[in-house]
C-alpha cells in the first residue's frame, strides 16, 4: 500500500510540469487541441493446453494535449513553438491481483503491471528559429531512423543550413520500463528488466532492476533536395546501477551483482532514398552494432516505374539479432536471415489500387563443427561433430511466400481484400481477409471484416487448424474527429472453438 | 501608317472571328455540346479535335502521358464553356485582360472571368444574370460560349427555352497566393503551362506539385530564398476544428498541426515520386524504409499517435494480425521474428504474456503448465544433437527463444563449467575477439563464467 502511495506521489510529481504548461495564460492566437481515445476490450486467452485461461477485461484510454503557435504572432514562415503530450492508462480488470503482489512468489509475474500509466510523449518543440536555422525539442520524444523507433527524455537540437544539410544532437535518458510513467517498449531487447521494488533480493534474480540509462545521439541528414534524402545517425546508451550476474538462487552465487556504468548499446546507422520521377527510385539503409562489431540490419529496395500506373520493386532485407549489451544472447551463435522479395503495385484508377509480391527467406545452417580459439574442433560435447546427421545439409535452407492486396477507396469509405501465404520448415500460414468501411449520411459508420486462415505449426502438428473469422462494427460520428464505435469479433477454429471479442471505441477531439 | 495598322488589325480580327465561327462548317449559333448532340468545335477542347496536349505545353512537372493534377487538390470540374485562349490572345489580348482577378491572395477566390468581362467585345449584357441580354451578332448569342440545356420553361414563364448549363469549378483544396507569385515576376506559364497555345484551358493546365518543387524545395531549408518548402506553404493544415477556414484573428495563418489529408474528394496521399513513398495497399509492408530514412516526411501528415496506434498499441491491428492471431502467432514468430520486434519487445511484451499463461519455463510456479511446448527432450535438447535439435532452431531464429525464455533457462546448460552445464553456445573463434566486449561490458560474461575462470582470464 505504502509502495502504491509512493508511486502515486512520484507520478504526480512527474506530471507537475505538464500541469504548469497547461495552466491558463494570457489569451493569444494559440491553437489548442484536446484528444482522447478509449477502448474497452473483452475477450479470453487460453493457453495451448487450455489449463490456463486469462480473462482479459481491458480498458485503455489516452489523453492528448496539443497547443500550437505559442508565440505571439505566428507566421507560416516564421518561428513556431508548440507543446504536445499524451498520457495513457492501460488496465486489465480481468487480471488477478496476485500477479502483481511481489510477496506472492508462486504467483507474481515480475514486470507485469495491470494498471499501467505512462507518458507516451510530452515535449515542447520549436521550429524555424534563427531564420530557419534552429529547431529543438525538450521533453519525452521519439526518434525514428535507421536505428529503429526509440524514445527518450531530454533535449534535442536541430540545425538546418541552407547548404543542403542538417545536423541533430540529442541527450537524455532512454525511456525504460519500471521507471515513473514509462514502459519498456523502447529499450534494447535481451534483458528482463523492470521495477524490483519490494522483491526479496534473493528471489527472481534474472529479473533485473531498471536504472537510469544516459543516452547520446547525433545525426546528419540532407535538407532541401527533392529527389534525394539521406541520414547518418549514431547512438550511445549506457546501463547504470547494479545488475545480478548470478541468475541462480543457491548458496554459492546468490546476490552477486555487477555495479558499474557500462554500455547498453552503441550503434551507427545510415539510410537514403533517391528518386528519378520518370524512372524509379532506390531506398536503402543499415545499422551496425559497434559493440558487437557486426552488421545488424541492412535493407534495400529498387523501384522501377514501369508505366504511369505500374511500379515493380526488388527488395532485400538482412537481419542479424542483436541485444542490449547486458544480455548474454549477443554471444550465442545465431545466423542472419536474408530476405529477397519481388513486388508490384498497380494504380488501376485513382480509387482502385492493387499490389502483390513474393519473397524468399534464406537461413544459414551450421554444417561444420565449431572451432575453438586454437582453431580445433570445440571440445564441448554438444557441439562436436560426431556424425553428419548432427548438422543440417545443405548450408542454406529456405522459406517463402507471397501476398496480394487490392483496395478501393472513395470519399465515404473503403473496401479491400488482402491475402498472404508463407510456407516453410517452421510452419505454414495461408489465408485472406476482406474488409470494408462506409460512412452513411455523414453520421453513421458501418464496418466489417471476414477472413479464412489456415495455419500449420510444424513443431506441433496438433496445433494445425483452419479458422474462419468475421467482425461487424457500427458507430456514430459525434463530430468531425469524434466517433463512437462498437465492434464484435468472432473467430471459429477447432483449437479454441469459438472465441469472441467485444470492443468499444470512443474517440473525442476538442479544440478552440 | 496608323490607318494601315488599324485596317490590318480589323482584318485579323475579322478572319479570326470567321475562322472561329466557321472552322468546321457548322453555323455559329449551334449549341456547344451535350444535350443537342451537336459536333464539338473550336474552343470546346484544349486542342482542336481533342488532340493530346504535348508535354511542353502542360504545366511544369507534368508527366507524359499525363494523368492530370491531383483530384483531391483540384476536384473534378464541370466546364460547360467554349473558349479559345489562343484565338483571343491572337487578338492582342493578354491573360490579365480577362483574368484581372489573378492577383488574388487566396486559393478559394474564383478567378474565372465573369460574363461582364466578355460584354465589351461580344455585345452582351451580363449585368443581371437572371436577365442576360444577347446582341444581334452570332458571337453575342448565349450558345456561342455556353452549353445549353434542352428547351425548358423557366419558373414562372410560359415559354420553353434552352437554358445555360452552369459550370462548376470547385475550390481547390490548397493554399495559394497569386499576388505573391506575380510580385516575384513569375508569369502565368511558369505554373499553368503554355495556355496561349491552347483553345479551352482545362483542369489539366492547373499546376503540378512536382513543378512547384522547382522553387519550393522540401524539406524547408533554412534561410534559402523566399519559397518556403514546408507542406503548409501550399497544403491545408488539419484545423483542429475539422475545417479549413482561415480565422481572421489568425491573420491568415492556418490552424492545426499537420496537413489535412481527408477530403470529400478522397484522401491526399504522397505521389510515388515523392520520397518513393507511394501509399499503395501494400505500403504497410514497405513503410519502414520511408519512415526510417525520413520520418520528417511522414510527420507532415501523421502525428505520433498514428504510429503509436500499431507500433505501441494496445489493440491488435487486424490488418497486421488477422483472424485468430493468438492461435497462429507461433508460426509467424518462428518464421520471421524480426518483424515481431518492430513492435514488441520480447523480454517484456512476449515474455510477460507467456509467463502469465504458464507456458514459459520462468512463469509463476503456481500456474506453470505441466505440458511440454517443444518436441520431446531426446530430440530437442539431449546430446549429441541431431535434426530437430533446439540449437538449430536457435541459430536460425534466436529471437524466438528470447520471446519465452529468460537468461537462467539458457545458463543452466550453456553456462561455463561450475555455473552451467558447460555447453558452449559461442561461434567459432569467439574467444579470440571477445576481449573488446568484455572491456566495455563484462556483465554478460560474468553471468556464465566465474570471475576467476580460465575463460574470463582469456578474455582479459
Amino acid at each position: 500500500m505504502g509502495k502504491g502511495k509512493s508511486r502515486l506521489r512520484r507520478d504526480a510529481l512527474a506530471l507537475a510540469p505538464l500541469g504548469l504548461l497547461l495552466a491558463p495564460t494570457t489569451a493569444r492566437a494559440m491553437d489548442p487541441e484536446l484528444t482522447t481515445d478509449t477502448t474497452a476490450q473483452f475477450y479470453d486467452v487460453r493457453s495451448p493446453s487450455g489449463e490456463t485461461v486469462l480473462a482479459r477485461r481491458r480498458l485503455t484510454t489516452t489523453l492528448g494535449v496539443g497547443v500550437y503557435d505559442l508565440l505571439e504572432q505566428p507566421r507560416p514562415d516564421g518561428p513556431q513553438l508548440l507543446f504536445r503530450a499524451r498520457m495513457r492508462y492501460d488496465a486489465d480488470y480481468g487480471a488477478s491481483g496476485a500477479e502483481t503482489q511481489v510477496t506472492n512468489f508462486g504467483r507474481v509475474v515480475p514486470g507485469y503491471d495491470r494498471n499501467a500509466v505512462d507518458l507516451m510523449y510530452g515535449y515542447v518543440e520549436g521550429r524555424r528559429f534563427l531564420k530557419g536555422w534552429l529547431g529543438f525539442k525538450l521533453g519525452r520524444q521519439y526518434v525514428t531512423d535507421a536505428l529503429g523507433w526509440w524514445s527518450f527524455d531530454g533535449g534535442s537540437v536541430r540545425v538546418t543550413t541552407p547548404y543542403w544539410v542538417a545536423g541533430e544532437v540529442y541527450v537524455g535518458l532512454e525511456q525504460r520500463g519500471g521507471m515513473p510513467l514509462s514502459q519498456p517498449r523502447f529499450e534494447r531487447d535481451g534483458i528482463w528488466r523492470g521495477n524490483r521494488d519490494g522483491y526479496d533480493p534473493a528471489l527472481a534474480l534474472a529479473f533485473q532492476a531498471n536504472q537510469i540509462a544516459p543516452a547520446l545521439g547525433v545525426a546528419a541528414e540532407t535538407a532541401g533536395i527533392p529527389w534525394f534524402h539521406g541520414r547518418v545517425t549514431y547512438r550511445h546508451v549506457s546501463n547504470t546501477g547494479p545488475s545480478y550476474v548470478s541468475v541462480f538462487n543457491n548458496a554459492l552465487y546468490t546476490g552477486t551483482q555487477y555495479d558499474a556504468p557500462r554500455i547498453s548499446q552503441e550503434r551507427v546507422g545510415a539510410s537514403f532514398d533517391g528518386t528519378l520521377p520518370n524512372h524509379g527510385g532506390v531506398k536503402g539503409g543499415l545499422s551496425y552494432d559497434l559493440y558487437m562489431t557486426r552488421l545488424a540490419t541492412l535493407y534495400t529496395s529498387v523501384d522501377a516505374f514501369l508505366t504511369k500506373k505500374l511500379t515493380a520493386s526488388l527488395d532485400y532485407d538482412f537481419y542479424q539479432p542483436s541485444y542490449d549489451a547486458d544480455s548474454i544472447w549477443n554471444f550465442f551463435q545465431a545466423a542472419p536471415m536474408n530476405d529477397i522479395g519481388l513486388r508490384g503495385s498497380y494504380d488501376a484508377t485513382d480509387k482502385l489500387s492493387i499490389a502483390g509480391g513474393t519473397h524468399l527467406r534464406i537461413f544459414a545452417n551450421q554444417t561444420e563443427a565449431d572451432l575453438n580459439a586454437a582453431g580445433r574442433p570445440d571440445a564441448s560435447p554438444n557441439l562436436s561433430k560426431t556424425t553428419d546427421a548432427n548438422y543440417y545439409d545443405p548450408a542454406k535452407s529456405f522459406n517463402g511466400g507471397g501476398d496480394a492486396s487490392a483496395r478501393y477507396r472513395w470519399g465515404e469509405g473503403l473496401a479491400g481484400v488482402r491475402a498472404s501465404g508463407n510456407l516453410g520448415k517452421e510452419g505454414d500460414r495461408v489465408g485472406f481477409d476482406a474488409y470494408g468501411e462506409r460512412i452513411l449520411a455523414v453520421r453513421y459508420v458501418v464496418n466489417g471484416r471476414a477472413g479464412l486462415w489456415h495455419w500449420n505449426d510444424k513443431a506441433r502438428a496438433d496445433r494445425a487448424a483452419l479458422g474462419a473469422n468475421y467482425m461487424l462494427g457500427a458507430g456514430y460520428v459525434l463530430a468531425p474527429k469524434s466517433r463512437l464505435l462498437v465492434e464484435f469479433d468472432h473467430n471459429i477454429n477447432r483449437i479454441s472453438g469459438n472465441r469472441f471479442r467485444l470492443m468499444l471505441w470512443l474517440t473525442v477531439a476538442v479544440s478552440k | 501608317m496608323k490607318t494601315l495598322a488599324s485596317s490590318l488589325l480589323f482584318l485579323t480580327v475579322l478572319f479570326l472571328a470567321a475562322g472561329l465561327a466557321f472552322a468546321d462548317g457548322a453555323p455559329a449559333t449551334d449549341p456547344l455540346s451535350g444535350s443537342s448532340g451537336a459536333p464539338a468545335r473550336h474552343g470546346t477542347q484544349a486542342l482542336y479535335g481533342d488532340a493530346t496536349v504535348p508535354l511542353k505545353w502542360l504545366p511544369p512537372g507534368a508527366f507524359f502521358p499525363d494523368r492530370g493534377p491531383s483530384d483531391v487538390v483540384f476536384p473534378a470540374q464541370q466546364m460547360t464553356l467554349r473558349f479559345n485562349h489562343k484565338g483571343h490572345l491572337a487578338l492582342g489580348l493578354q491573360c490579365v485582360s480577362c483574368h484581372a482577378a489573378a492577383t488574388s491572395q487566396r486559393a478559394e477566390d474564383d478567378l474565372i472571368p465573369t460574363g461582364r468581362t466578355c460584354d465589351g467585345c461580344h455585345g452582351t449584357d451580363h449585368g443581371d444574370l437572371t436577365r442576360v441580354k444577347g446582341g444581334d451578332s452570332a458571337t453575342s448569342q448565349c450558345a456561342f460560349c455556353h452549353a445549353m440545356s434542352a428547351a425548358t420553361a423557366a419558373p414562372g414563364a410560359g415559354v420553353a427555352a434552352p437554358r445555360v448549363v452552369p459550370f462548376r469549378v470547385p475550390k481547390p483544396n490548397m493554399v495559394f497566393n497569386h499576388k505573391k507569385h506575380i510580385d516575384r515576376n513569375i508569369n502565368c506559364q511558369q505554373c499553368h503551362g503554355a495556355v496561349e497555345e491552347l483553345e479551352l484551358a482545362t483542369r489539366d493546365q492547373l499546376p503540378r506539385m512536382r513543378g512547384c518543387f522547382g522553387c519550393h524545395q522540401m524539406a524547408d531549408p533554412a534561410a534559402r530564398g523566399d519559397a518556403n518548402g514546408s507542406c503548409e506553404t501550399c497544403h491545408l493544415k488539419d484545423g483542429s476544428n475539422g475545417t479549413t477556414q482561415l480565422l481572421p484573428e489568425r491573420k491568415g495563418v492556418q490552424t492545426g498541426f499537420r496537413m489535412k489529408t481527408s477530403f470529400p474528394e478522397g484522401t491526399l496521399k504522397p505521389p510515388r515520386w515523392l520520397g518513393n513513398a507511394g501509399h499503395g495497399p501494400d505500403f504497410v509492408e514497405r513503410h519502414k524504409m520511408v519512415a526510417a530514412n525520413n520520418s520528417e516526411l511522414c510527420s507532415n501528415c501523421h502525428k505520433e499517435d498514428f504510429c503509436t496506434g500499431c507500433h505501441d498499441g494496445r489493440v491488435r491491428p487486424r490488418t497486421i494480425h488477422p483472424g485468430d492471431y493468438l492461435q497462429m502467432h507461433p508460426v509467424d514468430a518462428r518464421m520471421a521474428s524480426q518483424k515481431c520486434t518492430s513492435c514488441h519487445r520480447e523480454q517484456s511484451f512476449c515474455l510477460g504474456c507467456h509467463q502469465r499463461l504458464g507456458v514459459s519455463m520462468s512463469g509463476p510456479s503456481e500456474i506453470r503448465e505441466a505440458g511440454r511446448f517443444h518436441p520431446p527432450k531426446h530430440i530437442w535438447s539431449d546430446a549429441p544433437r541431431k535434426p530437430g535439435h533446439h540449437s538449430q532452431d536457435a541459430q536460425r531464429n534466436l529471437n524466438a527463444c528470447v520471446s519465452c525464455h529468460i537468461e537462467r533457462d539458457c545458463v543452466t546448460c550453456h553456462g561455463g563449467a561450475g555455473i552451467g552445464g558447460g555447453f558452449n553456445p559461442h561461434n567459432a573463434h569467439f574467444a579470440a575477439g571477445c576481449s573488446y566486449q568484455f572491456r566495455r561490458n563484462p556483465r554478460p560474461c560474468l553471468v556464465c563464467h566465474d570471475q576467476g575462470s580460465k575463460a574470463i582470464a582469456q578474455c582479459r
